[in-house]
């Protein structure tokens, strides 16, 4: 293994952000960095080169498809896939939804396990 | 005197002929040019000068029966004292005289009196013939006498007659008026005696029950117009017998079945004016059919008013129940995902030779799993979502239902019978939203049946006329349905335990359940209320204790309105 995923976390609830870091982190495969808004997860973005983005769809500060957009028009980290994790996701029309995507993004909803975050994200990253 | 007034006129006819027998007596006395003439000169100017005062007393006076007669007794007695200032003074004239009064008086017609007139008048002349008062020098005096009492009683008979004439022209007028009154009311009039005989019945009454005249009922009693409705017949004959005894009114108010009318009755008693005590009772009956049948449909349109103004409450309180619920579920979904993930990271990091702590954190995991369940329901009870309505085949639509319910219809051992009424009939949906309340309907049945003995889940699926007014049908332009319309319906019929009355009016209510804690959410009702509504379908529900339950599912036949619709 040449080198660990580094994953980037936008979340706004902390709490969450510092569990999944530890989750996360167990596996030893991981680098987890952490922004708690919107604003600082494009500048983190920018300057840390994260392998995957965890991208919360509602946050207080900047909603979460604007910060997507934000990165997407930046060449830096338009590369960079996101997954959206979101908690108003409501039964079925995601969840049994295979390719965990809404038009070009990915999608997992709360609740997440971590045992289903890693497999989410090795099938993105899995793909060319 | 011209005047139009009878009665003045009679008045001064009766002067006239004071006036003209005292003339008469003075010119023809026997002891004229005895200088008794002056009196009676005197009379008559005294007389004529008394008519003027009469002439100015206004005509309404006259209709006073009391001034009337009083005038008519003060000239009959003004008469007397003309042949007295005459100077003709004979005792058998006076006698004849009032005799011809009382004559007249008695007599009502006037052919009789002048019979009796000229009978007595021979009778008379005989007598003064076998006196021989005919003869000698006083004869003429005495033959005069005979013209005379002729003349008086024609007088008096023509004043009597024609009183009599007047009054039965004016009771003529009364009972015109109040035959005329009882006829051509609209309502039925009878008076009946003590056992309800008929003493009397309008035509109205004699036409609705098709007598031929009020003499064919005659004889009969109230109670046998109703002769084929007994309690009815005993009905009337009671209310009868009461005012008898009660004397005092009293209504009631009865259906016809022959002429399939509604009749308000009303009952008064007729009293003997002497002795107070009822002698009859009179009837009165009305046609009150409009009257019932526009209070029925005013008590329809409160009914449906009411059940529909329960409906928008329910809708409105739905509502507010979602936003309420997707807010708190949001603000609830965060702190319960921190708790998932915590769990989840105690989990791995348990030493595995701990069952215990591995036991307690697979509990934690369930009741927040539990949690975020209902927060889900919840959501989607109240998100906001798109959804496309198309013309879906409905029997392969309730099949696949079934079929996704497999496994629990069986592990329950339900049957399950099919009944579609046609295997093409189509409704107008969305595909999903469909297939989560057929399938939320289907697991509540099998739910029901879980205790019973007989457990038959029957699918009904048919077309059907609109012809009742109800929840969003009816003529309004916002109404699902119209009257005269096709609508698609879908029943859903269980053989299970049924819902309890006071629970009915609930079931669609968010989180009424029946259930325990960890089988139902109490939302899949009112998700699929919801989703009806946004389907322009109805969704209702008739139960019976221990006989079970149908839900009924309106839908619409074909795409009513745009594909696709935001709400």
């Amino acid at each position: 293994m040449p080198k660990n995923i580094k994953v980037l976390i936008i979340d706004d609830e902390v709490d969450f952000c510092y569990f999944v870091k530890k989750n996360l982190m167990k596996d030893e495969l991981f680098d987890v960095i952490i922004a708690t808004n919107g604003q600082d997860g494009i500048d983190l973005a920018k300057n840390e080169e994260p392998d995957i983005i965890l991208l919360d769809l509602f946050m207080p500060d900047m909603p979460g498809e604007d910060v997507a957009d934000a990165l997407k028009e930046n060449t830096a980290t338009a590369d960079i896939p996101i997954l959206f994790v979101t908690a108003l996701a409501s039964n079925d029309d995601i969840v049994d939804n295979e390719e965990n995507k809404i038009g070009n993004n990915y999608i997992l909803p709360k609740p997440i396990r971590t045992k289903k975050l890693i497999e989410t994200i090795m099938k993105i990253l899995s793909k060319p | 005197m011209a005047t139009s007034n009878p009665r003045k006129k009679t008045i001064f006819l009766v002067r006239l002929m004071v006036i003209i027998t005292t003339g008469y007596f003075i010119l023809f006395s026997p002891s004229a040019g005895r200088g008794f003439e002056i009196y009676g000169y005197i009379f008559i100017t005294v007389y004529l000068l008394t008519n003027l005062i009469v002439a100015y007393i206004p005509e309404k006076f006259f209709y006073d029966d009391k001034i009337f007669y009083g005038f008519v007794l003060c000239d009959s007695i003004l008469l007397p004292a003309g042949i007295y200032f005459s100077g003709y003074v004979g005792s058998d004239l006076y006698l004849m005289f009032f005799f011809i009064i009382s004559l007249t008086t008695i007599s009502s017609r006037f052919g009789y009196l002048m019979i009796n007139t000229v009978l007595f008048s021979v009778i008379y002349g005989w007598l003064l013939y076998e006196k021989g008062l005919l003869t000698g020098p006083e004869a003429v005096s005495y033959l005069i006498q005979i013209p005379f009492i002729i003349v008086i009683a024609t007088f008096y008979g023509y004043l009597i007659t024609t009183r009599l004439k007047d009054k039965d022209i004016r009771i003529h007028e009364v009972r015109e008026r109040y035959e005329q009154i009882v006829q051509a009311t609209d309502v039925l009039m009878c008076i009946v005696d003590h056992d309800g005989k008929f003493l009397f019945a309008n035509q109205k009454l004699v036409k609705c029950y098709e007598y031929q005249d009020e003499k064919s009922l005659s004889g009969l009693t109230i109670s046998q117009l109703h002769n084929e409705d007994e309690a009815e017949a005993e009905k009337s004959l009671n209310y009868v017998r009461s005012v008898y005894q009660n004397n005092d009114m009293a209504q009631y108010e009865s259906y016809d079945k022959n002429h399939g009318v509604w009749f308000s009755h009303t009952l008064s008693p007729i009293r003997d004016p002497s002795t107070g005590g009822v002698f009859a009772v009179c009837i009165i009956s009305k046609n009150i059919t409009d009257r019932i049948e526009k209070e029925k449909k005013l008590n329809d349109t409160v009914e449906l008013l009411i059940k529909t103004r329960d409906q928008l409450i329910q809708k409105d309180k739905m509502a507010a129940l979602g936003r309420l619920a997707s807010g708190i579920a949001h603000e609830i979904r965060n702190p319960l995902e921190i708790i998932y993930m915590g769990v989840d990271y105690l989990e791995n990091n348990i030493p595995d030779d701990n069952p215990h702590i591995r036991e307690s954190t697979e509990k934690i995991f369930n009741a927040v799993n539990r949690a975020d369940n209902i927060i889900k329901n919840i959501l989607s009870f109240s998100r906001q979502s798109e959804y496309k309505i198309t013309q879906i085949p409905l029997c392969p639509l309730l099949d696949t239902v079934l079929t996704l319910a497999e496994q629990m219809i069986q592990k329950n051992g339900v049957s399950i019978q099919r009944e579609y009424d046609n295997k093409l009939l189509e409704v107008a949906g969305d595909y999903n939203m469909l297939q989560q309340v057929f399938l939320n309907l289907v697991n509540n049945a099998v739910d029901a049946m879980k205790d019973s003995k007989e457990k038959i889940l029957t699918i009904r699926a048919y077309k059907q006329l609109v012809t009742e007014v109800g929840y969003k049908t009816g003529y309004r332009r916002a109404d699902f349905f119209s009257i005269g319309d096709e609508m698609i319906v879908v029943e859903i019929s269980d053989t299970g335990k049924g819902i309890p009355e006071d629970a009915l009016p609930k079931i669609f209510e968010p989180f009424f359940t029946t259930k325990t804690v960890n089988e139902g959410t109490g939302l899949g009702l009112s998700i699929a209320h919801m989703i009806m509504d946004r389907l322009s379908g109805t969704i209702d529900v008739e139960s019976r204790e221990n006989q079970g339950t149908t839900f009924f599912i309106k839908l619409q036949p074909t795409c009513k309105m745009t594909d696709v619709k935001e709400v």
